[in-house]
């Protein structure tokens, strides 16, 4: 089964909606958008794919940054460092594993990179199935896979100009 | 190879980088290091680069190694494990603990 891959590291704020409305206007199409394919082109979003064209199942995740540190203190933004080439190619390698594991049809991962405000989406997944179960499934260990095995670092920079850098992960 | 060249002698130039917390630690981001390829793997660098052993938890591994927990190694953008051999040309990357997401 060819799966459709999209997967893109944004520098500016995106809004989800937005992009999972862009998404689902290639949905109906078989051949695999490659990564960064379906960058920049919401105005695409117009050419609404026919209903009967969607996969019957969808599981979606919105992370967002918090809005306080990890100490506690008020939060003025996050900045996350990625390792250029290496992170898109283990991005590239897990969506391809995961989706193939839960025979997942599309798999879209937005992640931001460099400097992000409380509230703005950090990360983007969804994952288009025949059934609710490998859809859920798949996004879920996507999710986590990306979280702990894809180079990301985020530092929290707090309001009085302090920074710290996070050493791992929130617990699930 | 020619007889009499022993292969520990067979240099190799390696490209290290650092990341996040660890680049901060030892205050630079990137470097070339030249290494005898017979003997070389990232723990080695480690400890001929002298980088904070203290890494990111403080904690060692039992192994008695001076190894920071947490740390993983990329060789050539892959994860790779801490005795693997490494070339002339290699990119080795020292990462801190990931947190994405």
């Amino acid at each position: 089964m060819i799966t459709q891959c999209t997967i893109q590291l944004r520098e500016q704020a995106f809004e989800p909606l937005e992009v999972l409305a862009a998404w689902h206007a290639g949905l109906g199409q078989t051949d695999s958008l490659e990564g960064g394919a379906a960058a920049g082109s919401a105005e695409s979003s117009t050419a609404v794919p026919v209903a009967a064209d969607l996969p019957a199942a969808e599981a979606h995740f919105i992370g967002r940054v918090r809005g306080s540190t990890t100490t506690g203190e008020r939060l003025q933004a996050l900045e996350l460092e990625h390792y250029p080439g290496m992170t898109e190619r283990q991005l590239e390698q897990l969506t391809r594993r995961c989706a193939a594991n839960h025979g997942a049809t599309a798999v879209l991962v937005w992640h931001r990179v460099g400097r992000i405000f409380p509230g703005e989406t950090i990360v983007l997944v969804a994952v288009a199935a025949d059934r609710r179960g490998p859809a859920q499934r798949c996004g879920q260990e996507l999710l986590e896979l990306l979280k702990h095995e894809a180079p990301f670092w985020k530092r929290e920079w707090s309001r009085d100009g302090n920074s710290q850098w996070l050493q791992g992960n929130t617990p699930l | 190879m020619s007889r009499g060249e022993p292969v520990d002698e067979a240099m190799a130039t390696v490209r290290v980088r650092l990341f996040a917390s660890l680049r901060e630690q030892a205050g630079w981001s990137e470097q070339l290091v030249t290494v005898q390829a017979a003997e070389a793997t990232p723990l080695s660098l480690w400890q001929q680069l002298q980088l904070p052993s203290g890494g990111a938890g403080n904690t060692m591994t039992g192994t008695d190694l001076g190894w920071p927990e947490g740390i993983r190694v990329a060789i050539n953008q892959a994860f790779a494990a801490l005795d693997s051999p490494l070339a002339d040309g290699d990119e080795l990357a020292y990462l801190p603990p990931i947190s994405g997401g």
